[in-house]
C-alpha cells in the first residue's frame, strides 16, 4: 500500500472534482453531525432541567428525614452543627403536615373549596439559601421570619395561573384568607402573602408558613420533619452525607436529591435510549450517504481505477484513495459540525432556552457527546467509503478500463 | 530470454458460455526485439498482449518473464511488475483526464523513492523526448490525439521499463501523427527497449523487426520483416 499515492489521488480528486457536489457532501456530513450532537444534547438538556428544578425548588442537594420509627428529627445539636461542615451553603429545617385547606370566598359556607395539600414550615432566611422558591414569586411576596398569620402558596393551589391542577385549586389571590385544618385538630386562618410558580408541578402543590408559626401549632421546638442541605459541589453528596452521619444522625434517613428522582431517572433512561436510536439512525444515514457518494465516484472513475492498476498501482492503494476521500468528508463534516454546535447553536440556545413544562431547556453539549458523535460520523465515513472502494478496486483491470 | 510462452490458452466464461480466444500459443521474445502481433479482429492479439502485460491471466499454459513463472505471482507482485518492468501504450490513450500531462507522466514514479522534484524533472525529460515540452500543464482534453498518445508513451517510458506494450497505438490517430508515434517507438527500440506492438494494420506492423500473425487464437505465421518501414524525420514513411 502506498499512502503517499493514495493521498495524492484523493486530494487531486477533491480539488478538481465538482465543487457543488463537494459542498453538498460536506453540508450533508455537517448536518448529520449536528443532528447527532443536537439530539443527544437536547435530551441531556431536558434531564438537566428536570434535575435543576428538583434541586432548586424541591430537594436541594441532600434531604434528611426522621428515622423510620420517628416522626421528627430531634437531635438539636446535630441539626445545628450541619451548617458548620465546610462547603455547605445552607441548611433549612422543615416541619411537614398535610392539612385540609379551605377557601370560602363569600364567608357563607357556600361554594367552599377545600382539598388536602402539603404544607411546610420554613425559616425564610434559611430557605433562601437552599431553594429558589423566593425567586419564583409571581404575585405578592415571600415570607418574613416574623410572619405568623400569612401563608405562601404554590400556583397549583392558588389556581388561575395555567397550572395542571386548576380543577382542584382554591381560586385565591394575594390578600385572600384561607382556613387550614391541621392533622392535630388545630385550625387557623391565613392571609395569602404570596403565590409562587416554579417549573416543578410538585413544588407548586405546596404551601409554606413560618417555622415559628408551625412550632406554635405542633408544640415542638427546633425539631424537624425534614432538613434540606445545600452544598457547593453538586454531585459530591456522598462525602457530605458521611460527614452529616458523623454528627450523630445515625438512624436518620439521609438521601441525595438524585435518589428521590424516580421519574427523572426513568425519563433519563428513556431519553438516552431514544437518543441512541436516533443517533444510530443518523449515523447509518450518514454512512449510507457516504457510501452512495463514494459508489458514484468509483463508478465514474472505473476507467481511472483500471488505468491506475495497469500502471502498477496496488488494489490497497486504490481502496485507500477512496477511503481518504470519504474520511475527508467525514472529518470536514465533524470540524464544521463542532464549530456550528459550539459557536452558533449552543450559544443561541443558552441565550434563548426552550420553555419546556419541566424547565428552561438548553443544549447540554458534553465532551462525551462530542467524542461519541465524532467517532460515529468518522466511523460511518470509513465504513461507507470502504465497501464501494473495495468493490471497485477488486474489479479486473480490463473490465475497469473497457467496461 | 525476456519472454517465453508455451501452449498458452485463454477462454472466457459468460453466463456459462465458454469462449475460447487463445488455443495454445508458443513463442519466445528476446530483449531488444521489436515485434508486431498482427491479426484480424477476434484473432486474440489484444488478449495475448493483456496476458503478456500482466493485465490478465492465462487459462492454461506457461508464461515466463525474465525466467520467472508469471503464473505463480501474487496480485501485488504483478502490480509491481507492471509498475517497474512494463510500459503500456493504449489505443484509447487511457490518461487521467483531471490531471495535467506532467502529472500523468509523474504518476508511475510516485512508487519510487524519488523526491517530487526528481519525479517532475524525469517526467519533463520524457515529455520533452516525445516533443511535448510546451504541453506540461495541459490536461488531456486540451491535447490532440497525437499529443495524448505521446503523453501515454512518456508515461510508459518514465519508469524505464524493460518492455513496452503498444496496443493499436496509431489506431485513433491521423496518418501524420501515426508516423510520429511509430518514429518514437523506433527510436526507443534503437535505444534498447523491447517493443511489442499489437495492430491489425499491415503497414504499422511492418515497422517491427518480426511479425507474429494470429488467426482464430493460433499463431499462423512468425517471421522476420526483411523490408521494414521506417518513419523518416518523424512524419514521412519510407521503405
Amino acid at each position: 500500500m502506498n499512502i503517499k499515492t493514495a493521498f495524492f489521488l484523493a486530494i487531486t480528486s477533491i480539488k478538481r472534482g465538482n465543487k457543488g457536489t463537494l459542498a453538498m457532501t460536506i453540508l450533508i456530513m455537517t448536518l448529520a453531525y449536528v443532528n447527532l450532537v443536537f439530539i443527544a444534547s437536547i435530551f441531556g438538556g431536558i434531564v438537566e432541567a428536570i434535575n435543576k428544578e428538583a434541586v432548586d425548588n424541591q430537594y436541594s442537594n441532600i434531604v434528611i428525614e426522621p428515622a423510620i420509627d420517628e416522626k421528627y428529627i430531634n437531635n438539636k445539636d446535630a441539626i445545628r452543627q450541619i451548617e458548620t461542615i465546610p462547603k455547605i451553603i445552607g441548611v433549612s429545617s422543615h416541619y411537614i403536615d398535610n392539612p385540609i385547606v379551605k377557601y370560602d370566598e363569600h364567608k357563607d359556607n357556600k361554594d367552599v373549596k377545600s382539598s388536602r395539600w402539603i404544607l411546610k414550615s420554613i425559616n425564610p432566611p434559611d430557605e433562601k439559601k437552599v431553594t429558589k422558591i423566593h425567586e419564583s414569586i409571581i404575585e405578592g411576596s415571600f415570607l418574613e421570619t416574623t410572619d405568623r398569620n400569612q401563608i405562601l402558596i404554590g400556583k397549583e393551589i392558588a389556581g388561575g395561573y395555567g397550572g395542571d391542577l386548576d380543577h382542584l385549586s382554591l381560586g385565591v389571590s394575594v390578600g385572600d384568607e384561607i382556613d387550614v385544618f391541621f392533622n392535630n385538630g388545630i385550625n387557623r386562618s391565613y392571609i395569602v402573602k404570596g403565590i409562587f410558580s416554579t417549573k416543578s408541578t410538585q413544588a407548586d402543590q405546596m404551601l409554606f408558613i413560618t417555622k415559628k408559626e408551625m412550632e406554635s401549632i405542633l408544640k415542638v421546638h427546633n425539631w424537624a420533619s425534614e432538613i434540606l442541605v445545600k452544598i457547593e459541589d453538586t454531585g459530591n453528596e456522598d462525602v457530605y452525607i458521611e460527614q452529616i452521619r458523623e454528627l450523630g444522625l445515625k438512624k436518620e434517613d439521609i438521601k441525595k436529591w438524585s435518589d428521590l428522582m424516580g421519574f427523572t431517572s426513568g425519563a433519563s433512561k428513556s431519553f438516552t435510549m431514544i437518543s441512541i436510536i436516533l443517533g444510530v439512525i443518523g449515523t447509518v444515514v450518514a454512512g449510507v450517504t457516504i457510501f452512495i457518494i463514494i459508489f458514484v465516484s468509483v463508478v465514474n472513475k472505473r476507467k481511472q481505477i483500471g488505468i491506475l492498476k495497469a500502471i502498477g498501482m496496488e488494489e490497497d492503494t486504490i481502496i485507500l484513495y477512496f477511503v481518504i476521500q470519504a474520511l475527508f468528508y467525514g472529518v470536514v463534516g465533524v470540524v464544521l459540525g463542532v464549530s456550528l454546535i459550539l459557536f452558533v447553536i449552543r450559544p443561541f440556545f443558552i441565550s434563548n432556552p426552550l420553555d419546556f413544562p419541566v424547565g428552561w431547556v438548553s443544549l447540554k453539549v458534553t465532551f462525551n457527546i462530542i467524542k461519541i458523535s465524532n467517532l460515529s460520523l468518522i466511523g460511518a465515513a470509513l465504513i461507507g467509503g470502504f465497501f464501494p472502494a473495495y468493490r471497485g478496486a477488486k474489479e479486473s483491470i480490463l473490465k475497469s478500463i473497457w467496461g | 530470454m525476456l519472454i517465453s510462452i508455451k501452449d498458452l490458452k485463454k477462454e472466457f466464461v459468460n453466463d456459462e458460455v465458454v469462449t475460447k480466444v487463445l488455443h495454445g500459443i508458443s513463442f519466445d521474445i528476446e530483449k531488444g526485439d521489436f515485434i508486431s502481433i498482427m491479426g484480424p479482429s477476434g484473432s486474440g492479439k489484444s488478449t495475448l498482449m493483456h496476458i503478456l502485460g500482466f493485465l490478465d491471466k492465462p487459462s492454461s499454459g506457461s508464461y515466463h518473464f525474465e525466467g520467472e513463472d508469471a503464473s505463480k505471482l501474487e496480485d501485488d507482485k504483478l502490480a509491481e511488475m507492471r509498475s517497474e518492468k512494463i510500459g503500456f501504450v493504449f489505443q484509447a490513450f487511457n490518461l487521467l483526464n483531471r490531471v495535467s500531462a506532467l502529472e500523468n507522466v509523474m504518476l508511475p514514479l510516485i512508487y519510487t523513492s524519488k523526491t517530487k522534484k526528481e519525479r517532475m524533472e524525469k517526467a519533463k525529460h520524457y515529455l520533452t523526448e516525445v516533443g511535448l515540452e510546451h504541453r506540461f500543464g495541459h490536461t488531456p482534453n486540451k491535447l490532440s490525439g497525437g499529443e495524448k498518445q505521446r503523453v501515454a508513451i512518456a508515461r510508459a517510458l518514465v519508469n524505464e521499463p524493460h518492455i513496452i506494450f503498444a496496443d493499436e497505438p496509431t489506431g485513433n490517430l491521423d496518418s501524420k501523427s501515426g508516423i510520429q508515434i511509430m518514429k518514437i517507438l523506433e527510436d526507443l527500440n534503437e535505444k534498447g527497449h523491447t517493443i511489442i506492438l499489437v495492430t491489425h494494420e499491415k503497414q504499422t506492423a511492418e515497422y517491427a523487426k518480426r511479425i507474429i500473425r494470429l488467426k482464430d487464437g493460433l499463431v499462423v505465421k512468425d517471421f522476420v520483416v526483411n523490408n521494414r518501414n521506417i518513419a523518416k524525420n518523424g512524419d514521412e514513411l519510407v521503405k
